[in-house]
């Protein structure tokens, strides 16, 4: 039996459907339901930040997530292979007015991905303070919060209108499928047969 | 704040129950390891060596009178070797000493741990059986890895390929490469596939994969999963490694190692992890 974590949602959706194109039957949670069992997959759906944490402490042998998540946790898993979706950007804003000046002495970062903005301000020498938000990222710069955010970017419309500017480029994230250190070893052929049968549909254009 | 009751994350309080079963399990081991001829060695928690084997940002770090710097003991093995081959065997023959004493890492991890050692020496056939021996005698069965770090590292070297591969086990990357022999490699679990993998592989890996295949037809042991690709991040293992895990905890590791140029054998236990499992 693989244990599966999904995070809520579209991810979930375009999992189960290639799933059910694989093994050519229905994966489908019920109403509210947070456990699907068929067969010898269950599933669990989690929240997005949440799939890693599952997968790492062995709640789950496999799990899909995007790579800005699994950058952010920093965890030690198996990441197996890049499912190709959910593309987006992590990304530096700033008010429209402003310019980016990584050598100015007191950065402020609003963020609510802290571990890869550290790492990103780290590689450049740069100590900024970082300030953890939960939502409404784009608030900060308006209203003086901070310099800059640290923050997804799908298509840069919500900046647009927030009026920010994305400044420069993080990171760049797609869906992933990532697995236990001690599940590779202990359901080894399971997991890679499950592997190649969700590359092939990758390679076939598929894309979660 | 800190409440009166409080105490530090990762540090761990044993009493009661819980506490007479560590007792127990500590028992059965250095039983068994004097019935093997084993002697014990209790090493200072302070140590200038840590660095040697952890790295630098899981170990407590301190300053000797000097201002020198050391830390608290994160691992007992590399200590262990260093006194017996620079002081105790100045005095003392013996090779194959074990301990039981906690290790700490940073900022406030305890680990309870029982090892054995056989320094400058000693059979991996017979540590691992030793280690088996003690879990059986607690009636304890997880499952049994059995790799070779060898083989990793010398295809690393002959392919012209990071060793990150297949520390991180990033299986795009290998089967990318797509040559067969490696390919079967990272499906092999079963020593009964080893010999059909055998004739496949190129020379240079062949006497490590035969190393495997010896060492778990030795065994009489139920569930054994070999994994030849597998690479450890303990960077003082050279050979052959063992493993004892299951539901995500690994209970004991053990394997080949090589501390100031001699070759040695030991295992760790993890007491911590056999509790909470049991309770």
């Amino acid at each position: 039996m693989l244990t599966i974590a999904l995070p809520k949602g579209r991810i979930a959706e375009d999992t189960l459907k290639i799933f059910k194109e694989i093994f050519n039957r229905e994966f489908e949670f019920e109403d509210r339901k947070l456990v699907l069992e068929s067969g010898e997959f269950k599933f669990l759906l989690v929240r997005n930040q949440d799939v890693p944490t599952y997968v790492y402490h062995q709640a789950a042998d496999l799990g899909v997530v995007g790579l800005d998540v699994l950058e952010d946790k920093g965890l030690d898993l198996v990441r197996l292979l890049d499912l190709k979706g959910g593309y987006c950007r992590v990304a530096i804003g700033m008010r429209n007015e402003d310019e980016l000046d990584y050598n100015k002495p007191d950065i402020v970062v609003a963020t609510k991905m802290t571990n890869i903005a550290e790492k990103f301000f780290a590689s450049k020498a740069i100590s900024p303070k970082i300030i953890k938000l939960y939502g409404s990222m784009e608030l900060a710069p308006v209203i003086g919060l901070a310099d800059m955010i640290v923050d997804i970017v799908e298509t840069g419309t919500t900046m647009k209108q927030n009026g920010l500017k994305v400044v420069d480029t993080i990171m760049e994230s797609t869906t992933h499928l990532i697995a236990n250190r001690s599940s590779f070893i202990e359901k080894k052929s399971e997991i890679l047969d499950l592997y190649s049968r969700f590359e092939d549909v990758i390679n076939r254009g598929g894309r979660v | 704040m800190v409440l009166e009751h409080e105490i530090p994350e990762g540090s761990k309080v044993y009493f009661g129950e819980i506490a007479k079963r560590k007792r127990k399990i500590e028992s059965i081991a250095s039983e068994l390891f004097y019935q093997h001829n084993f002697e014990e060695m209790v090493t200072p928690i302070f140590s200038y060596h840590q660095i040697d084997s952890i790295p630098h940002e899981k170990l407590i770090h301190l300053t000797d009178k000097d201002n020198y710097p050391m830390n608290l003991r994160a691992d007992s093995t590399v200590d262990v070797s260093k006194l017996m081959l620079k002081r105790v065997g100045r005095t003392n023959d013996n090779s194959r000493w074990f301990y039981i004493q906690p290790v700490y890492r940073y900022p406030s991890i305890e680990q309870y741990q029982i090892g054995a050692e056989s320094i400058g020496g000693g059979e991996l056939k017979e540590m691992l059986q030793l280690n088996i021996e003690i879990f059986e005698a607690m009636e304890f069965q997880p499952i049994l890895q059995i790799s070779n770090v060898a083989i990793p590292r010398k295809i690393a070297e002959e392919l012209n390929l990071s060793i990150d591969i297949f520390k991180n086990i990033e299986i795009k990357k290998i089967l990318a490469l797509q040559i067969d022999w490696l390919q079967e490699l990272l499906y092999l679990e079963d020593v009964k596939d080893i010999d059909r993998v055998f004739d496949m592989s190129p020379q240079f890996i062949r006497d490590e994969l035969e190393k495997i295949k010896e060492l778990v037809e030795s065994l009489n042991y139920k569930e054994v999963k070999i994994a030849p690709l597998y690479y450890t991040k303990m960077d003082y293992y050279n050979n052959l490694i063992f493993k004892f895990l299951r539901n995500n905890r690994v209970f004991a590791r053990g394997g080949n190692y090589s501390v100031d140029g001699n070759s040695s054998v030991g295992f760790s236990i993890y007491t911590d992890e056999i509790l909470n499992q049991e309770s």
